[in-house]
């Protein structure tokens, strides 16, 4: 444990490492939003009739809406006419694998630290565990590894604006159904102008063979990204979904506005792993990610299972509720998080567990750790509906102070509407003790070592939850997002 | 501010309010009640006031210590500002002690507002007890500055049978003062308990706490604040709601923690317990801190009553209907318990034990 903080903070003198961005020859739309922007967006992606439709809809609705004032942030008035909705990588011909891919974007992956795992799969080791690789650079995907063995297993893993032309039923069923274009300002935001994203279709009584990945990555400057991620478990089936997220060093601030909507029929499970770590702004805040995300899961059929785990170590803004919606009757619902916040960063993040189904539990541990000059709140929602019975519900959120500029914040709302629930919640504000620090640094370490060292003990319950060569990344990450914070 | 431009639920602060209660109540006319505000005094020493619809009633009073006068006070809150004109004010200070000062809020319809002041100097004591019946909308404002050392209990039992009872808490806790605030809702009206304390002096001491039971289709809620501005200070908040029937209780209390305030113990305890499946309660312990070297602590629950419990009682001869009333007079009693006062105590108590036979 020791050895891998000391690679971190040695890693974090590079300060933001991943802050490279690379020329790939870029086709935008007009600058500013409008019909025409999304007109135009609908018509590069060859989309029928009905998807433009419901574009426009959601794009006229979103002009009656205003911005979420309610959450503890500070988020400067964001201009939507001066910004890029759409920015593609020039056509290239179409790949069967990775292989295959501009070596330019294979060179940025690299930067970006592709699991261990997917590089052996990338150089073809023998006997490798497999990881499947949706990339979405910018804003469109331009390489699906693996896809003749997802085919096989009958799992239908593509972009979504390839499932739009490919599997339109599927997606008219489900598109929009566990978030409505109505639901938030950003979601309608998003309905209208959503460039590309992930959609994952894993059929009755299937285990995905492989875990399936998707990087995001904002390349372009001045240019939203606008994600959309679909993922419908059928009966009985089983699927590991990561996301993972790097973005480039700019100066100015950009917005990130994904829908992510997962659906778990009878006896699926889905499991949903998040790094966050985009762009946080330097430490005066200057530049960084918005990072304003709707994710909803909704365990509709019997025994369903969603499981979201994240680890946020960067944007300058998050605004971000992973949710069950658990309609199925033994449906369960698990949200893990760690956010860490550092310099100027902002983070109100949290999930919502609304109850409706029969003895649907849920489990929430949250961690918030706040250093430098940085807000950090716990934001959640535990409902429970009248008609259902025998739920049980437990939430954890504790938060860390590094330093005595920064601010950790709760804010659990807890509604209940059975008297057989059984709702419990505690919550623990702390810092790190002279003593951890003290015992620690007397074994050799030095102060940043050992601060890494207590931190990830205290988000282990967490990075427990990741599959393993997440969890590594993610330890990573958070001594580097703390560089600085002590000391 | 007006009835017409209250907040709206769509406002955070204001998410679980009844507001809709409170404008009916405010419009309900006046009629005689048959209440005997004598008989609403504890059997105890010290000044009385009656105020009859917000206005003084001397024939039932004996105010001692306490002055009526015009108070204009500057208040931001959307109901408390509603709240100016003749009210009562309380100057103690260490040589001024006094016996406990009951007031008596008796409502017989449409709305009325009272203003308070309670100023207590270094080493200053009181104790003030407030009860509401009546109908029709009670609305109260109080402004309370503790110097160093002083020492405020407060408490106060809402049994108004109707309407709507909406009161403000604004306070300035001194260098080693405490204030303690105890709130039982016990009648039948609608309810929203505002509080802000602030945490001023260096080991300041604030409590804000209650039970609050509601029934039929009776809603009530607290939304309560503590403010820590300075170092080493003490809060405690804690809440119990039971409820019956269809109905609602809100519970929201906030522990803040400005950055110099360092060293600072907050501790909020937030349960709920549903009598019938038709009933809801819905909880917000918030934490906001912004310093590092503190102790904050809060837990909340929602559930019925523990059948392993209930079924224990039963093994031992206690009837169903009294081991229930038995476990919810126990919930009940973690939040009255904080009443310093015995006498004080134990009326608060013997209303909780009316209301839940009645209920139960």
């Amino acid at each position: 444990m020791a050895t891998k903080n000391a690679e971190a903070l040695a890693a974090a003198n590079k300060k933001y490492e991943w802050g490279f961005s690379s020329d790939i020859e870029q086709e935008f739309a007009p600058k500013g939003l409008s019909e025409d922007t999304v007109r135009f967006i609908s018509a590069k992606k060859n989309e029928p009739e009905w998807m433009l439709d419901w574009r426009l809809k959601a794009y006229r609705h979103w002009l009656t809406m205003t911005p979420p004032d309610w959450a503890k942030l500070n988020v400067p008035p964001i201009d939507y006419q001066d910004a890029y909705y759409y920015a593609e990588p020039k056509a290239k011909p179409k790949l069967d694998s990775l292989d295959q891919v501009d070596p330019e974007i294979l060179r940025v992956y690299e930067k970006l630290g592709i699991p261990i795992e997917e590089q052996k799969v990338l150089a073809g080791v023998e006997g490798s565990r497999k990881v499947a690789v949706d990339a979405v650079f910018d804003s469109v995907s331009v390489a699906t590894t693996f896809r003749a063995e997802l085919e096989a297993a009958g799992v239908i893993f593509r972009s979504i604006s390839e499932a739009i032309r490919e599997y339109p039923d599927l997606v008219k069923k489900w598109l929009g159904k566990v978030v409505p274009m109505h639901d938030n300002y950003f979601a309608a935001l998003n309905c209208a102008v959503f460039s590309d994203g992930t959609f994952v279709y894993i059929p009755e009584g299937v285990r995905c063979p492989m875990e399936l990945s998707t990087y995001f990555r904002i390349n372009a400057e001045n240019t939203g990204q606008f994600e959309r991620t679909l993922i419908v478990a059928d009966k009985g089936s089983y699927v590991s979904y990561l996301e993972g997220c790097t973005a480039p060093m700019r100066d100015e601030n950009q917005l990130h506005a994904a829908v992510v909507e997962l659906v778990a029929l009878d006896d699926a499970e889905i499991k949903y792993s998040t790094v966050q770590n985009w762009y946080p702004g330097d430490e005066n805040g200057k530049g960084g990610i918005y990072n304003f995300v709707t994710k909803r899961a909704l365990c509709q059929g019997k025994n369903s299972k969603v499981s979201w785990t994240q680890v946020e170590t960067g944007s300058a803004i998050t605004w971000k509720y992973p949710s069950c919606v658990l309609a199925g009757e033994n449906s369960v619902g698990e949200f893990y998080s760690v956010a860490v916040t550092n310099n100027r960063q902002q983070a109100d993040t949290g999930t919502k567990m609304i109850h409706l189904g029969k003895n649907s539990r849920s489990t929430i541990v949250s961690k918030g750790i706040s250093a430098g000059r940085s807000d950090n709140t716990y934001r959640g929602l535990v409902r429970v509906g009248p008609t259902a019975e025998n739920v049980r519900n437990f939430t954890q959120c504790d938060s860390l102070l590094l330093g005595d500029q920064c601010g950790a914040h709760t804010v659990p709302y807890i509604e209940v509407r059975n008297p057989s629930a059984q709702i419990e919640h505690e919550a623990t504000t702390s810092k790190i003790s002279e003593d951890q620090l003290f015992y620690a640094m007397q074994r050799g370490l030095d102060q940043e070592a050992a601060v890494a060292l207590i931190v990830n003990g205290f988000a282990k319950e967490v990075l427990q939850q990741l599959p393993m060569e997440f969890a590594v990344e993610a330890q990573k990450l958070l001594g580097i997002s703390l560089e600085g914070s002590v000391g | 501010m007006t009835l017409a431009t209250l907040p709206s639920p769509r406002d955070e602060a204001w998410r679980w309010a009844d507001l809709d209660s409170l404008r009916t109540a405010a419009q309900t006319p006046q009629q005689s009640t048959g209440i005997d505000p004598a008989s609403l005094f504890l059997d105890l020493p010290g000044p009385r006031l009656t105020f009859i619809d917000g206005a003084f009633e001397p024939a039932h009073s004996r105010p001692g210590a306490v002055q009526l006068t015009r108070l204009d006070m500057n208040a931001s809150h959307p109901l408390g500002a509603l709240a100016q004109g003749e009210g009562w004010v309380l100057k103690l200070d260490a040589r001024t002690a006094t016996d406990p000062v009951q007031i008596v809020h008796l409502a017989t319809g449409g709305e009325n507002h009272l203003p308070a002041r309670i100023d207590l100097a270094e080493d200053g004591v009181a104790t003030v007890i407030e009860s509401y019946a009546g109908r029709g909308w009670s609305n109260r404002l109080l402004h309370a500055s503790l110097g160093k050392g002083a020492r405020l209990m407060r408490a106060v039992r809402l049994l108004q049978d109707q309407g709507f009872v909406s009161i403000r808490d604004e306070a300035s806790i001194g260098e080693a003062a405490s204030y303690v605030a105890t709130f039982l809702g016990a009648g039948q009206s609608g309810s929203r308990i505002d509080g802000f304390l602030r945490c001023d002096g260096v080991g300041a001491f604030a409590e804000m706490g209650g039970a609050l039971l509601t029934r039929g289709e009776q809603r009530q809620e607290c939304a309560v604040a503590v403010h820590h501005a300075a170092p080493e200070g003490t809060s405690r908040q804690v809440w119990r709601a039971v409820a019956a029937d269809a109905s609602t209780v809100s519970l929201a209390a906030r522990a803040e923690v400005a950055r110099h305030a360092q060293k600072t113990d907050g501790e909020q305890s937030l349960r709920g317990l549903l009598l019938k499946r038709t009933s809801t309660v819905n909880l917000k312990p918030e934490l906001e801190i912004f310093a590092d070297d503190v102790k904050c602590a809060h837990g909340a629950t929602v559930g019925e009553l523990d059948r392993r419990a209930l079924f224990y009682m039963q093994s031992r001869g206690i009837p169903e209907a009294q081991a229930k009333a038995l476990l919810t007079h126990a919930f009940v009693a973690d939040a009255l318990d904080r009443i310093g006062d015995e006498a004080v105590g134990e009326a608060f108590k013997a209303d909780a034990d009316r209301w839940l036979e009645a209920a139960l």
